[in-house]
């Protein structure tokens, strides 16, 4: 009984996602949402290696630009938009392993130094290639994805609105799979990791190969959320590898609440949303943006998610403490 | 048959020699202590042996088999479990999960089947839930198992590590130190806690500075002194043992 009540509520809620591009909200905000989607993806994947097993990687958006301009250059050469959408996720999770196999054997600051030098390797390398990325001035034109089924179903990733179901699906199904990871052997293996290093070697786990499998599995989604992006936008340059989506996807996870399943989702749409609509501040947006965090870093330094709970204890708290005599 | 053997067991930091030729031997169900002054070189010969440090020279065998430059979590996966000196648990996780982190290799689900939740995946979570469980029944601190592990006492740390390393599942069980920092009190309940780890069929080899505990429960004591291992035998024959009490018991054990 209790069971069917909980599957009910779940349709409720996917049947409320589904019609987010219905209820009266403009273009714009179903841009931003879209783009939330996309950094939801990217900051859930970053949440595996830096959230669970504990090591801060600051090149994780070397496999959104990897991701990105795999699937551009593919469409553009001609390839379908879903064939290259799973290239592009299986190069970001080749590169990914490379990248890991090198860096995992560090740690700590070591480990954040040459991930962060790796991504800003990728960058050079796409701008000075001129040939293939077309360097500073980027690939545009990238094809609109299509879905053609002969005399049933032709449809062109035209609208906002097929975009937001694209980027809604991947959220989704990134929000599964790593639902699913956490909550197993797998996920418990990454905390023991975090929490102690020695003591999970000593009962038996393979430290390095777990914390590749989450730095691994992390790449490949962050590459289909480039792969989103690109056609999204139809246009990518250089910074798609940009060190400010490094600072932004940090900004989202820490703000949501690391080593969370929720947390790095109400990051995103938080942090995406948010400098959107300060605009309204025009000149001193940046300014409180970053009052905004400092705040939130003082009073919820476990983040968003710790929110509820932080203020259930403080109530409790002052009627300890004022008594109900 | 030995369970473990060390045959010229060495390990030298820079010049200082901190193992030595140490040849060593444990049979099955056993409990064999380590003794020795500090800096004797006990903690590093666990080290070796379950390794985390590599040997200069010698060799280690395990059930005949050649472990001598195993990793760590390889030995794990072949029974042989430590705990640490210096405490290590999960501090930010519950005992109860802790317990249950220190199962991993007794299950193996495939990929799909985590991916999938099928009824085989949770069946197997469900067992090890329920054993995880059993350990704490077993050490008797299960009244704690919603606690976070660094919120408890520093006694109880110590039989969460011992808990810990039992969910994995141990055939040679290596507990460095276990009743340090202990009272009286939870020194008598943890010596009880090797005997019935023992009668679970696991063979336990001990370091151990608390003479209370290693006399009373060792089958054979190793005493190392410098590196070396200066005397073994029956705790009767350790006690006595004149150039033991000269290195380390001191005179009032003679009358102990």
């Amino acid at each position: 009984m209790k069971k069917r009540f909980s599957y009910f509520r779940w349709f409720l809620f996917l049947f409320f996602l589904l019609s987010v591009p219905f209820l009266p909200i403009g273009n714009y905000q179903l841009h931003i949402i879209i783009i939330g989607c996309i950094y939801a993806v990217m900051v859930l994947s970053l949440n595996l290696i830096t959230g669970y097993v504990g090591e801060l990687s600051l090149g994780n958006v070397a496999f959104f630009g990897v991701g990105a301009f795999t699937s551009a250059l593919l469409t553009l050469g001609g390839v379908s938009f879903w064939v290259s959408f799973l290239a592009a996720g299986m190069v970001a999770g080749i590169f990914g392993s490379l990248i890991g196999y090198i860096t995992l054997k560090l740690r700590g600051a070591y480990f954040v130094i040459v991930t962060l030098a790796f991504a800003e390797i990728l960058r050079l390398i796409d701008t000075n290639w001129t040939s293939l990325t077309n360097g500073p001035m980027g690939l545009s034109n990238i094809p609109l994805p299509e879905i053609h089924i002969p005399y049933l179903l032709n449809i062109t990733f035209s609208d906002k609105i097929h975009f937001y179901y694209l980027s809604l699906g991947l959220l989704l199904l990134a929000l599964y799979v790593v639902y699913r990871l956490v909550n197993s052997r797998i996920g418990r293996a990454w905390v023991s990791i975090r929490e102690n290093e020695d003591l999970a070697k000593s009962i038996g786990i393979n430290a390095f190969n777990y914390a590749l499998l989450a730095f691994v599995v992390g790449a490949i989604f962050t590459g289909l959320g480039g792969s989103v992006y690109a056609h999204y936008m139809s246009f990518i340059g250089p910074d798609v590898f940009s060190f400010s989506i490094t600072v932004s996807m940090l900004i989202m996870l820490i703000m949501g609440g690391k080593g969370t399943i929720i947390g790095p989702i109400i990051g995103a749409f938080v942090f995406t949303a948010l400098p959107e609509y300060l605009r309204i501040a025009q000149l001193y947006r940046l300014s409180i943006l970053g009052i905004i965090l400092i705040f939130a870093v003082i009073f919820l330094p476990a983040g968003i998610v710790s929110m509820p709970k932080r203020i259930i204890s403080f109530i409790k708290e002052r009627r300890r403490q004022f008594g109900t005599s | 048959m030995a369970l473990l053997e060390t045959k010229k067991l060495t390990k030298y930091f820079g010049g200082l020699g901190a193992v030595k030729d140490v040849d060593f031997l444990i049979n099955r169900r056993e409990i064999v202590s380590l003794i020795g002054p500090n800096g004797a070189g006990k903690t590093t010969f666990f080290n070796l042996i379950t390794g985390f440090f590599r040997p200069t020279k010698g060799k280690i065998f395990y059930k005949e088999e050649d472990i001598t430059n195993l990793k760590p979590h390889q030995l794990a996966v072949r029974g042989i479990i430590r705990t640490f000196q210096k405490t290590k648990v999960f501090p930010g996780v519950t005992v109860l999960e802790g317990v249950i982190m220190g199962s991993h290799l007794t299950i193996n689900p495939h990929i799909l089947g985590i991916l999938s939740n099928t009824a085989a995946t949770r069946k197997e979570e469900e067992k090890v839930r329920q054993k995880a469980l059993d350990i704490l029944n077993f050490l008797g601190i299960e009244y704690r198992k919603d606690i976070l592990a660094k919120n408890l006492p520093y006694g109880e740390q110590r039989i969460l590590e011992i808990a810990v390393a039992l969910a994995a599942d141990p055939e040679l069980l290596l507990l460095d130190e276990p009743a340090t920092g202990m009272n009286p009190e939870e020194t008598k309940r943890v010596t009880k806690l090797i005997y019935k780890i023992r009668e679970k069929g696991i063979t336990v080899l001990l370091v151990e500075h608390d003479m209370n505990v290693v006399m009373g429960i060792s089958d054979s004591i190793v005493v190392l002194d410098s590196g070396e291992v200066i005397a073994r035998g029956l705790p009767q024959e350790i006690r006595e043992n004149k150039e033991v009490i000269k290195a380390y018991l001191g005179e009032e054990y003679t009358h102990a």
